[in-house]
């Protein structure tokens, strides 16, 4: 049964040279370095409630239909289809909860969401109000105060509480897309982007220094709301964002020469610039009601993992996914001259995608020939196969909890994940 | 490693001594000033930034120093800004944090605070409170930096080329959110929710400050004139709100009451007030000889004039003053403003705010660190 993890594991350690796939993508960014290939091998062979198979394998099949796999990619099909490949537990799942999707589940927690951000940004200047409220429109996924939510009523049940947010948690999940949001502001600066979610970016509508402006404003707002919480420890982890935010953005500026490390460097990016975010409110909401640092882990390392993984797809996302879905041109990053998961991996069969990577696809002609290379490798296969095992060890973490339909919730989420496709 | 790091120390210690000795020379900026700050400096102990210094010797930002000499030759501001780091012209470089540790001073140790605490103290301030400083200067900075940020659409071909513009705004929002990151981690680190609060709100209103500064543009003709309560408000937030917050928060960090939190707030405020109206003076009350004039439209006194003149009249001076080549003749229109009151307003203004100033610390108990305050207060009104 497990015969298609091994198979996947020797592909990689042999492209992986001397250092196992282990070694180089999973331990050198794992705290709870713990998920051995041993234990991936035990675990999914447990199989799931049959109820459950069903709804995993469909988004899966509709998610393969929408990738633009080329021939001999699809060839791999079948093993992408498995369930057990889709999710592994290490506990019983809680099955008898009624199975609702994570979004309904979270929507009774989020409905003042937007309102209670636009509350927070309080300023009488008129314009910068409308700036400041630009994003906040209700449209976004507004995915991360939903895990955010959902962690914080899976950790109160686990902590014998009922399941109702803390006021300090409620406040987590709105800072949460508040800090998101700042950090999006300036990132659109910084790449010159002129469109967002199908909106015209602020940059675009108002100039950089009024973007730049509302960014920092957003930031303040979410800071003081944080301070408001009055609980410095929380502070202190949601502060720890803010810089990994920046320190991920200045990652992106530089490019290894050495494969290795141009791993290292591209999760540990993207773990700064995505994940921490997601790891740290999901730990703020731990600490507002559990003392345990146990559970505190549990909570980051699903948000880490989970934060991981969305990102993994989103990078996939970028070369598969059509110019309209995404609500931003496809290949984007390529243009932005980064090298995210598919080049990578698609850079170890055809190395002519080295000398592009380090003129970060400066030189004309680069885009394309990458955008081609990356097409006929099994690149976007190997960065979806990645974010899987990021989705297994965040249900691997988050299964340790006491079972709630807000922890089956965070489980279902992982695979929605994995199959979105915007 | 270290010879890279060791240069830049040795730089940074140069510059500190090119600072001073610019000011011993240079002509603008009150001498008086100059030595009200070195005086002030030494009561302190020591005035050096440790965690500006950390932030400047980081890899992220000395990767950004690298890269902004690729802008040497451009107009980006950045540029500007980046000298600014080394030379400023009016010596008032981490003035913020120097009145905030002077402050702390001031107050001396609390009563309900441990003595074990008070055994951490050096030259009479709490380590918490020098931390306070140098993320004051953080936040000064960051937003120096992001204020250099340009709008792209408005360039032209005489900025330099356009690819090298988006790259200074992308310098100028990183290293501007990295300053600020910084400053953030820092405030955590207080151990005080209501101290982060504080300052967080400060950095709002240096936003709303900044975001209006921008939003009005003098040369338009259709804006009101704004009269001296509105120009303090936007001024306050502008120039005032995070010295009068961090002075407040220095008193909260060592326990003192809410009272002598409020004085320490208007002493923040107030200098702020005036130290702004002191410098937007300077063209108008000194006398340049061979310096090229030039003064902004936003200044305090060109602001009062407009309102005292009126709309009308202001727009048929400016016409008047108007070159052949569609520029101002600053040393006309500097002539215009002198014969109507906008200059004395200003100054009133100015001695106003060194007053209140000066009131609000009275109540802390005589000492160096109190005199030093007192000095700095009257020196706003000195030109």
């Amino acid at each position: 049964m497990a015969g298609p993890w091994w198979r996947q594991c020797k592909r990689w350690t042999t492209i992986c040279g001397n250092t196992s796939l282990f070694e180089t993508l999973w331990q050198s960014n794992s705290r709870s370095a713990s998920f051995t290939a041993s234990s991936l091998g035990r675990t999914s062979t447990n199989s799931r409630p049959g109820n459950e198979r069903q709804s995993s394998v469909t988004p899966t099949e509709t998610h393969l239909k929408r990738l633009h796999f080329t021939s001999s990619i699809s060839r791999h099909k079948s093993r992408l289809l498995d369930p057990k490949l889709q999710t592994c537990s290490c506990r019983k799942i809680h099955s008898d909860a009624k199975l609702l999707d994570p979004f309904t589940l979270a929507q009774r927690d989020l409905k003042s969401l937007y309102d209670d951000i636009r509350k927070e940004l309080f300023v009488s200047k008129e314009e910068l109000k409308y700036v400041c409220d630009y994003y906040f429109d209700g449209k976004g996924k507004a995915i991360r105060p939903m895990i955010v939510v959902l962690m914080a009523r899976a950790l109160n049940i686990h902590s014998n509480r009922s399941g109702d947010l803390l006021p300090g948690q409620r406040a987590i999940a709105m800072i949460s897309e508040m800090i998101h949001t700042a950090s999006l502001v300036h990132d659109d600066v910084i790449d010159g982007s002129d469109k967002r979610r199908g909106k015209n970016t602020i940059n675009e509508m108002w100039g950089e220094r009024k973007a730049i402006l509302a960014g920092d404003f957003i930031l303040s707002a979410a800071s003081m709301a944080l301070a408001r919480i009055g609980n410095i420890t929380v502070v202190k982890v949601l502060s720890q964002v803010i810089e990994d935010l920046v320190r991920g953005e200045f990652m992106q500026l530089g490019s290894k020469e050495n494969e290795n490390e141009r791993f290292k460097h591209y999760l540990e990016k993207t773990f700064k610039k995505t994940a921490s975010l997601i790891a740290n409110s999901c730990k703020a909401v731990s600490i507002l009601v559990n003392s345990d640092p146990e559970v505190h882990e549990i909570a980051y390392q699903y948000g880490r993992n989970v934060g991981i993984a969305f990102q993994l797809v989103d990078d996939v996302l970028d070369f598969t996914s059509g110019a309209n879905q995404l609500g931003k041109p496809s290949a984007a990053d390529l243009k932005l001259g980064l090298a995210t998961g598919p080049v990578l991996f698609a850079c170890q069969q055809f190395p002519e995608l080295h000398a592009m990577i380090m003129r970060r696809f400066s030189s004309k002609g680069d885009v394309d020939r990458a955008w081609q290379y990356v097409l006929q490798s099994d690149g976007v296969q190997q960065t979806n196969f990645l974010a899987q095992r990021y989705c297994q060890e965040a249900i691997r973490q988050i299964s340790m909890l006491r079972p709630s339909a807000e922890r089956d919730a965070l489980i279902r989420l992982t695979e929605m994940v994995l199959t979105r496709d915007k | 490693m270290l010879p890279a790091t060791w240069s830049r120390l040795t730089c940074r210690a140069l510059s500190r001594q090119g600072q001073r000795a610019l000011s011993l020379f240079s002509s603008s900026g009150p001498s008086n000033w100059t030595k009200v700050v070195s005086d002030a400096e030494k009561i302190v102990g020591y005035p050096t930034s440790f965690m500006s210094l950390r932030c400047l010797l980081s890899d992220e930002l000395s990767n950004v120093a690298m890269h902004v000499r690729k802008l040497v030759g451009t107009q980006h501001p950045l540029l500007n800004t980046a000298r600014g780091f080394v030379y400023d012209s009016r010596n008032n470089l981490q003035m913020r944090g120097l009145i905030v540790l002077l402050l702390s001073k001031a107050a001396g140790p609390s009563h309900t605070a441990s003595d074990l605490l008070s055994q951490d103290m050096v030259s009479g301030i709490y380590p918490s409170q020098r931390n306070l400083a140098e993320i004051t200067e953080l936040i000064h900075t960051a937003f120096l930096v992001h204020r250099g940020v340009v709008n792209l659409k408005e360039w032209t071909v005489s900025d330099g080329p356009l690819k090298d513009m988006e790259f200074g705004n992308k310098m100028a929002v990183l290293s501007g959110d990295f300053l600020l990151a910084n400053a953030c981690t820092g405030l955590a680190e207080l151990n005080n929710t209501k101290v982060v609060e504080l300052i967080s709100s400060a950095i709002g209103d240096l936003v709303q400050g900044i975001y209006y500064e921008n939003s009005i543009n003098p040369e338009n003709s259709l804006n009101d004139g704004v009269d001296v309560a509105s120009w303090e408000e936007q001024t306050f937030l502008s120039n005032g709100a995070l010295l009068a917050k961090s002075c407040q928060a220095a008193m909260e960090l060592a326990q003192h009451d809410k009272e002598s939190q409020k004085l320490a707030y208007k002493y923040g405020k107030h200098l702020s007030l005036g130290h702004k109206l002191n410098s937007d003076l300077q063209p108008f009350v000194k006398s340049s000889v061979g310096e090229p004039l030039s003064f902004s439209l936003s200044a305090a006194p060109v602001v009062f004039h407009r309102q005292i003149v009126g709309q009308e009249r202001w727009h048929q001076q400016l016409q008047q003053v108007q070159t052949q080549r569609n520029q101002l003749d600053y040393s006309k229109l500097l002539a215009a403003v002198k014969s109507e009151k906008g200059v004395s307003t200003a100054v009133d203004l100015c001695s106003y705010h060194s007053n209140k100033a000066l009131e609000a610390i009275q109540a802390f108990p005589s000492s160096e660190a109190r005199s030093a305050l007192e000095n700095i207060a009257s020196a706003v009104t000195k030109f």
